[in-house]
């Protein structure tokens, strides 16, 4: 159905004809810029605002944004959001840079770019960017030491790549490749093509030696490869002359501290009225000190915020709306839960080790968690009293499930460690098996207040079940390297980075698979290191989760991949890996009263959704 | 006068290659290094990097060799005029410091313009009209705004330029005005933002400063010679500025040298509240994310301008009091 609008309205525009755009007529008629119709490619990318609530905007106006780094240029990438496929709100995938693509067996994958399209400073889009990245970038010892991205291998074997001609390109693995997709579609994209145009001028292979030498000289970098670095990362966007595809460019050298993005003159979008994307002309970007953007922003000095603005603003910036003329919007955040707990399944201590591997002891530390009153007392009731899981918004919640061992009961907990032979001492504190008190030491990344407030009340309810909980905050790198080591006994973290996941979102999360999951560091470890270091996995439901995982990398069709998903999220829930308190925290986003196509209800999240990324920046607009 | 200055210079080369040594050890003491910052930074927000590809960065940076090699490579190209490479920002150390040096001088000149404009003629009033009710109320004033926490004094100012006067948050100048060339209205903006940081510096520096005018005025002022020259007529202001004021600005004139240092860290701390585009917050966030040749050129160049401003209190020192001789300690 999408298609078919798509197609009407494409033939409609070609007998309308595009407009030109009123910021760049001045350029165009000094001869500067070609006219509109040889701008765009023969067919653009046409948006028909599927949502109700959306509808075509009017040109002009100056974006500004505040940020904290000369760093963040690369949030405009990442909210330009113009990929070669791209996620829609509902997470679904689209073609969007690329015209269409082909998928077969989960395996060969045809790209199809759209002929006429051209990068921002007017060079053609074609295949060639592609195999410059593929054969003089990814393949390239000097360049990419460590070969390709991983998302380009699979069992570490790279695709065959075929240049069919100018607008066509395959990939083809000897197995299914699922992470392919999902990487072109992230927050932080993977780039698998170039602009060779530019890029030559830098490279070993292009450019004469002599003059290479000179220019490595001059910027007093090691080497070439590292001076093609420094000019070649479309996602740092941190050189203006990289041409780029995303609907705004950077103009502005750093070091600065204001960032002035101009329009793309040769962005592949328009509206269904035949007007080029992006409504808004500029985004200018200004930097200041990251304690003080929430009161920048709360008066008025930003059109769109949502980086560094936090929970906790969320009053002050109510409280000003009307004084300076903006909405404050409230997003649920996408992670899977805000504050989880994580018991060390690799802890050193062997009695510890076997008391947190007791399925029965997780669950009755689950059940012993008020998250109704953490809710109330820091959240103002506006978070999701959940375990550490997918959130509603995905597909495949489902309540019963995901919601199992949340529930607030004391006497439950109770029976469950009862069971487990957990006596109690004179103390009122258990015991554990050899005699010890049962007291748990939670460490934190020390980051912020909330996390002790959080558990100061779970040390209050966790003590009627008989267990004593401290807590011990520490420095991010040294809390890291504890639980590494199997010293820490408990951590507190955030959980799962997607809790907005689909079936064809990778499921490695729920399964060891990095020693970055706190609560298998060393199996993990193991996975990641193909046994190098770390302990391989001697848990069955573990080593389960292991297998599915690898299951759903082999799988050829989305049925098998939900049927997977669906029994490794059965497993994780039921045996409480990691102890999920709340989800769903708001995130306050300050928009501008003027500005126009931004949804009230939304979600903000990294990847899937690349922050404002998935409701398409490039169509919005200022009253 | 030639040979003391020498000697003094000959003292200045071990003195700074100590410090270089210490500030590299110091930048080096947490526990990782800018790589491990920075993968923090990007992890927590949900980015993963691969383990070859640190590897690749380390080794690009430099990172991988030992210490002393690291510190030779700086210290080595600091003499040929090389600060090294920040890795924040991926260049060249000197070339990252650029204009902000020149708005760090406009804003502490500007600062201590302010506190001598208002510490002078409270120091002097107090100090002639001793235990007064002016004498004991300047100096409450000025006490207080030694005590109050020069952030938070920040912050209200900010609030009441905001809504009193519609003055953006922070910065030293309107952001439609950066990145532009110097214009008359960019000026008029950039002074209409430099009360707030002037005064809030300046507050802290001044209850000092009018304590120690006082306290040495006031010892002048009991010497014989005054009471002489008050006995032969001479008048009141004559007597005052003739001698015992000279005398007392000595500790002024021995100041230059914590001065030198301070105009260019410029109130590191209120700074970065008041997110100015100064060298002091720049300061503390290469120390934060380990940007180690950044920060430690920086820490450097500090330590030389201390260094400097030693020796040139120093001669200023001799060349304004008699009474003071060059190297009179070491010849006996």
């Amino acid at each position: 159905m999408r298609i078919l609008i798509g197609l009407i309205s494409w033939f409609a525009l070609t007998a309308a004809g595009y407009q030109e755009v009123p910021y760049l007529q001045d350029r165009v008629h000094a001869g500067e810029l070609p006219p509109i119709a040889e701008r765009l490619p023969e067919a653009p990318a046409v948006e028909t605002f599927v949502e109700k609530e959306f509808g075509p905007g009017q040109y002009g106006g100056t974006l500004d944004i505040l940020m904290a780094k000369a760093k963040d240029v690369r949030q405009m990438v990442v909210y330009g959001y113009a990929r070669l496929v791209g996620y829609d709100r509902k997470l679904e995938l689209h073609p969007d840079i690329l015209a269409r693509y082909d998928e077969k067996e989960g395996r060969i994958f045809t790209l199809h770019l759209r002929p006429g399209h051209r990068w921002s400073d007017g060079a053609p889009f074609t295949t060639e960017a592609f195999r410059y990245w593929w054969e003089d970038m990814a393949n390239n010892d000097d360049l990419s030491p460590s070969g390709p991205p991983i998302q380009m291998l699979v069992d570490g074997k790279p695709p065959v790549v075929e240049y069919l001609n100018d607008y066509t390109i395959r990939y083809t693995w000897d197995a299914p490749n699922p992470a392919f997709l999902p990487a072109l579609a992230g927050a932080r994209p993977m780039h698998i093509y170039a602009p060779s145009h530019y890029l030559k001028r830098f490279h070993e292979r292009y450019q004469d030696p002599e003059k290479l030498a000179a220019m490595v000289e001059e910027s007093r970098r090691r080497n070439w490869a590292s001076l093609h670095n420094r000019y070649d990362n479309m996602y740092k966007n941190d050189n203006p002359d990289l041409p780029l595809l995303q609907p705004w460019v950077n103009t502005t050298e750093a070091p600065a501290q204001r960032f002035a993005f101009k329009r793309n003159p040769f962005y592949h979008r328009v509206d269904q009225e035949g007007r080029q994307l992006p409504y808004i002309n500029e985004v200018i970007m200004s930097l200041a000190a990251s304690q003080l953007i929430p009161a920048k922003a709360g008066s008025g000095e930003s059109d769109l915020q949502a980086r560094y603005l936090k929970f906790a603003n969320i009053s002050f910036l109510k409280q000003n709306e009307e004084l300076y003329n903006f909405r404050t919007l409230l997003w649920r955040t996408g992670k899977g839960s805000h504050f989880t707990l994580y018991p060390n399944l690799n802890h050193e201590d062997p009695v510890w080790r076997e008391v947190l591997r007791d399925a029965r002891f997780r669950r009755a530390l689950s059940l012993a968690v008020n998250r109704h009153e953490i809710n109330q007392v820091i959240f103002y009731g506006f978070a999701l009293e959940a375990g550490n899981t997918v959130l509603p918004e995905s597909p495949l919640y489902k309540a019963e499930r995901d919601l199992r061992w949340t529930d607030f009961d004391l006497p439950y907990a109770n029976r469950l460690l009862d069971e487990m032979g957990l006596e109690w001492g004179g103390d009122g504190v258990r015991r554990l098996p050899d005699g010890r008190p049962l007291e748990i030491i939670i460490e934190t990344g020390g980051e912020s207040t909330e996390e002790t407030d959080v558990l100061q009340l779970i040390q209050r309810t966790w003590l009627k079940a008989g267990i004593k909980l401290y807590v011990k905050p520490l420095q991010r790198d040294v809390l890291r390297n504890r639980v590494f080591a199997g010293q820490t006994q408990m951590a507190i973290w955030s959980g799962l980075e997607n809790g907005l996941a689909t079936s064809l979102m990778s499921p490695k999360e729920l399964a060891p698979t990095t020693q970055q999951q706190l609560q298998w560091p060393q199996w993990g470890q193991y996975r990641e290191t193909k046994g190098q270091a770390g302990e391989p996995i001697d848990m069955e439901k573990p080593q389960r989760l292991y297998e599915l995982y690898h299951q759903w990398r082999d799988a050829r069709n989305r049925e098998e991949r939900e049927r997977i998903w669906v029994e490794m999220l059965d497993i994780w829930t039921n045996q409480v890996y990691t102890i999920g308190l709340v989800a769903g925290v708001l995130q306050p986003v300050v928009a501008s009263g003027r500005l126009q196509n931004l949804p009230e209800e939304g979600f903000y999240n990294w990847d899937p959704g690349a922050h404002f990324g998935v409701y398409r920046p490039d169509r919005f607009w200022l009253k | 006068m030639l040979i003391y200055c020498a000697r003094r210079i000959m003292v200045m080369i071990p003195t700074l290659v100590a410090i270089s040594i210490l500030v590299f050890i110091i930048i080096q003491l947490p526990p990782g290094d800018y790589l491990t910052t920075y993968i923090a930074e990007l992890q927590a927000q949900g980015e993963q990097v691969a383990q070859g590809k640190i590897e690749f960065l380390r080794k690009q940076y430099g990172l991988d060799k030992p210490y002393w090699e690291q510190y030779l490579l700086w210290f080595g190209g600091m003499l040929t005029g090389d600060f090294g490479y920040s890795f924040e920002y991926d260049l060249p150390v000197s070339e990252v410091v650029g204009d902000r040096l020149y708005l760090t001088f406009l804003l502490s000149f500007s600062t201590i313009l302010f506190t001598w404009a208002v510490a002078f003629p409270i120091g002097i009033y107090s100090a002639t009209h001793q235990y007064s009710w002016g004498d004991h109320g300047l100096t409450f004033l000025g006490f207080l705004g030694l005590a109050t926490p020069n952030f938070l004094l920040a912050l209200v100012l900010l609030y009441i330029g905001k809504v009193y006067f519609g003055t953006s948050i922070g910065g030293l100048m309107d952001p439609k005005y950066l990145q532009e060339p110097m214009s008359w209205g960019k000026f008029l903006s950039i002074l209409e933002h430099l009360w707030v940081p002037v005064i809030v510096i300046g507050t802290s520096g001044t209850a000092a400063m009018i304590r120690r005018l006082r306290a040495n005025l006031l010892d002048e002022l009991q010497k014989q010679y005054v009471v002489t020259a008050r006995a032969k007529g001479l008048p009141r202001i004559k007597v005052l500025t003739k001698y015992p004021l000279r005398m007392a600005l000595n500790p002024f004139i021995a100041d230059i040298g914590n001065l030198l240092p301070q105009v260019v860290s410029g109130a590191a701390i209120v700074s970065l509240v008041l997110s100015l585009p100064t060298t002091g917050p720049m300061l503390v966030e290469a120390l934060r994310s380990q940007d180690m040749y950044l920060a430690g050129s920086f820490l450097m160049f500090l330590a030389v301008l201390t260094v400097a401003g030693v020796l040139l209190s120093d001669l200023a020192l001799a060349a304004l009091d008699p009474r003071i001789r060059l190297g009179a300690g070491s010849e006996h």
